[in-house]
């Protein structure tokens, strides 16, 4: 199997901030770590919390020796998710108006959901034994 | 009309018939930029022989010859296709052209205002942080918004239903979208097939060959193709549960493109089929040059017929 590549720039500040977006609560770089796992350094993720810190996108509050991180702004507050909702809906409206966004996913087909997972699976199953 | 003008239409059936399969069988970045270039090239050219053929028929009736300072009769000198034919086959030709750039042009202003919007959204969005605008919002979702820079959108649905690991495929999917311009190469494709509707298969092409890019980029960024292939199934899996949860009546419109880029991950890289990529590269190039020969000739003949017409007086 290739080894990973490089991360291209920005790539990790946008998977920090998508680990403590999902995790809904403060981290710490320690927390952060362990979710992103990879063979990461505890300084770069460090590091990468503490330049979205100054950039004001993440706050921080002191636990125990470390800082726990948190989003700046609350996100239902963030004017963004109204727009972007707006967008989504244009892009709902039908399949014309969707040509200049580009989905990660779409919905799926019946023969594709089972497809897919068998294909998660597959993959638990061998957890399992291994 | 000569022969030669037949080529773009000819390259346009090809491209009809074969435009889906050159999509999956070319590696998806060679994929993308040549067939949205043969697209392009084959709209233009098919758009231009029809304009010269309708514009030929309009010149040999007398009037507008007379008009013009050319004789009618020498016009149509030269061609291998009799008169009453010829003035049919003008006559369609500019019909169709007609309404085929009238639906470029329809196509050109909605996909212009739909990239205004969606760059107006992006200036709206701000800088997000490294580009990510993160949405709450309890259904899967994530995309990429091309404007200055562009945005990857994603919802805190979709990140929850993710291990980081496959978090991390996602944002190099979407953030490739936007470095490659993937936009661009679609929106390209997508006119050509509206001023060309043989074209059609070759924009679904592009389309699909663009997800399988950022596909594959992904992939090599997080260095696992099956991580990748996961990632796929259990964001497509979590959108359609959600969705089912919303409508069930919207898995009727489901597309069977996420099964077809899991599949294509599971199995080897694509490979580079050099001679596939020569033929189309060659395909194009042909059909430049039937428009620039078409436009040769023409001149030509309109020379002879002015000539002719002095002479006459």
């Amino acid at each position: 199997m290739a080894s990973p590549a490089a991360r291209p720039r920005g790539a990790l500040e946008r998977e920090v901030l998508g680990c403590l977006a999902a995790a809904g609560r403060p981290l710490t770089a320690n927390d952060v770590l362990a979710d992103l796992g990879g063979g990461l350094a505890y300084t770069t993720v460090m590091t990468t919390l503490s330049r979205l810190h100054a950039k004001g996108v993440l706050t921080r509050e002191s636990s125990g020796r470390a800082y726990a991180y948190s989003l700046a702004d609350a996100l239902e507050t963030v004017p963004a998710s109204l727009t972007a909702r707006g967008m989504r809906r244009l892009l709902d409206a039908g399949e014309d108006r969707a040509s200049v966004l580009a989905r990660f996913v779409a919905d799926l087909s019946p023969a594709d959901e089972r497809l897919l997972a068998d294909l998660l699976d597959d993959r638990a199953r061998r957890e399992d034994r291994g | 009309m000569d022969a030669v003008m037949v080529l773009p239409v000819g390259a346009s059936v090809v491209l009809w018939l074969a435009g889906a399969r050159l999509g999956r069988w070319l590696p998806p970045p060679t994929g993308v930029r040549l067939l949205s270039a043969a697209a392009l090239v084959t709209a233009l050219a098919t758009g231009f022989v029809l304009a010269v053929a309708a514009f030929v028929a309009l010149a040999e009736i007398p009037p507008v010859a007379a008009l013009g300072h050319w004789s009618a009769g020498a016009v149509h000198t030269g061609d291998p296709i009799p008169m009453p034919v010829s003035d049919t086959v003008g006559l369609l030709s500019g019909v169709t052209v007609t309404a085929l750039l009238g639906a470029a042009l329809l196509h050109t202003t909605r996909a212009g205002r739909d990239l205004v919007l969606a760059a107006m959204t992006c200036r709206r969005l701000g800088p997000g942080a490294a580009g990510l605008v993160v949405v709450d919002d309890d259904q899967p979702d994530a995309y990429a918004l091309p404007g200055v820079g562009g945005r990857v959108v994603v919802s805190t649905a979709m990140l929850r239903a993710l291990p980081a690991e496959e978090r991390r495929v996602l944002l190099a999917h979407e953030t490739a979208h936007l470095v490659h311009r993937h936009h661009l190469y679609v929106q390209v494709a997508e006119l050509a097939a509206a001023a060309n509707p043989l074209l059609r298969p070759s924009a679904q092409a592009v389309r699909a060959g663009a997800e399988r890019w950022a596909d594959e980029v992904a992939a090599a960024e997080v260095g696992d193709r099956r991580l990748a292939a996961r990632a796929l199934a259990r964001a497509g899996l979590a959108r359609t549960a959600a969705s089912a949860r919303r409508v069930p009546a919207a898995l009727g419109a489901a597309d069977t493109g996420v099964g077809d880029r899991a599949r294509a991950l599971l199995a080897a890289p694509p490979r580079r089929r050099r001679v596939l990529a020569t033929a189309v590269t060659a395909l194009v190039l042909a059909t430049v040059g039937a428009a620039a020969q078409t436009a040769h000739d023409t001149e030509h003949r309109f020379e002879l017929a002015q000539a002719a017409y002095l002479a006459s007086r």
